[in-house]
């Protein structure tokens, strides 16, 4: 009786150990924050795909609604704000139209499974000098409720989130 | 002399009426146009109504008590495009999405075409905003026309822009590098 308890405890001492080694092991895994506490967005560019004005205004606006709600920057800089010149730890995101897909509201509606709408960007966020610090293809979709102006605040979502798990005011945090 | 005399007092006449005669002659503002500002304007929550004028030389978007002008010398580019909604739209739209027997599906099928007017302007500190507005159909390029007058600029040619918008949103497929 007294050998099965005893077995019992060193079972259960081990499995706190695996679980503390597991854990440990996880946040040596997690990537360090790059330090950054304000961010300067670029108006959206479309060189190689025809992108109607709207929605190209569309993707700049809720990019930044959306980067000063979830951001986690203390300032969010519209493109040509002469204030920018002067912010410590300055990140500039650039986004590039990569593909769109324009749908339809009356088709989503009408067939459920038809008429999405869905732009994919490239993403990418520089220094003061332009050096990158990070890229990621971000991709925004309506596929059914919504007008397709939705797309558009599904990937400002997207991207604000990204830059939230990847950037903060101090670093590695 | 006599007839010198009355040349000379009725362009003084002419002279001291002239300050009562140029109002009148002065461009009137026009109408008020309903439009939806979807979103970008400075102080203005997304999809908000209100009504678009022009005075002297700003866009003023008038909502509830309060006015918000542009200055028609700020827009780096004014667009005007097509686009449409449901006939019935906003909650009750959204309600009538989920109607039995497929009646929402059907009421779907009604919808009312819009004219878009997108404008990108800078503010005071330089920074660049991009401001979208829905207005009914004929609307958007007779007030873009009336920007570009007051000093406004467009990348699209004002008689090009209405059949390249249109032209464009059909083309658009999706393409990847």
């Amino acid at each position: 009786m007294t050998r099965i308890f005893e077995r019992g405890i060193v079972i259960f001492l081990l499995s706190i150990t695996l679980f503390a080694g597991r854990g440990l092991r996880a946040q040596d895994k997690l990537p360090a924050k790059i330090k950054a506490s304000s961010i300067s967005v670029a108006m959206i560019q479309s060189d190689e795909i025809k992108l109607p004005a709207e929605f190209q205004v569309a993707l700049y606006e809720d990019l930044i609604q959306q980067l000063q709600k979830k951001g986690g920057f203390q300032h969010v800089y519209r493109e040509g704000d002469r204030n920018a010149a002067n912010a410590a730890d300055l990140v500039v995101l650039h986004s590039t139209v990569r593909g769109f897909k324009q749908g339809s509201e009356q088709k989503r509606q009408l067939t459920t499974v038809a008429g999405a709408t869905s732009i994919d960007v490239h993403c990418q966020f520089t220094d003061k000098d332009g050096k990158s610090l990070l890229e990621r293809d971000i991709k925004g979709k309506v596929t059914f409720f919504g007008a397709n102006l939705r797309a558009t605040y599904n990937f400002a979502k997207q991207a604000a989130q990204v830059a939230h798990d990847n950037f903060s005011p101090s670093p590695g945090t | 002399m006599a007839l010198g005399m009355k040349r000379v007092l009725f362009a003084v006449l002419l002279l001291g009426l002239s300050p009562f005669i140029l109002p009148i002659n002065a461009q009137q503002p026009a109408a008020p146009i309903k439009a939806d500002q979807i979103t970008g304007l400075a102080g203005v929550a997304n999809k908000t109504k209100g009504s678009i004028t022009i005075e002297n030389g700003n866009l003023r978007f008038a909502h509830g008590k309060t006015n918000v002008d542009l200055p028609a010398a700020s827009m780096q580019d004014v667009v005007t495009g097509n686009d449409s909604q449901r006939a019935i739209h906003g909650t009750l739209g959204t309600l009538t999405m989920v109607a039995p027997y497929g009646s929402g599906r059907f009421l779907s099928l009604f919808r009312t075409k819009l004219e878009t007017l997108t404008i990108k302007y800078r503010d005071a500190d330089g920074s660049l905003h991009g401001a979208i507005f829905t207005m009914p159909v004929g609307k958007a390029e007779a007030l873009k026309k009336e920007l570009v007058a007051n000093g406004a600029h467009t990348s699209v040619p004002i008689q090009d822009d209405a059949n390249k918008t249109s032209a464009k949103v059909p083309d658009a497929k999706e393409q990847k590098p």
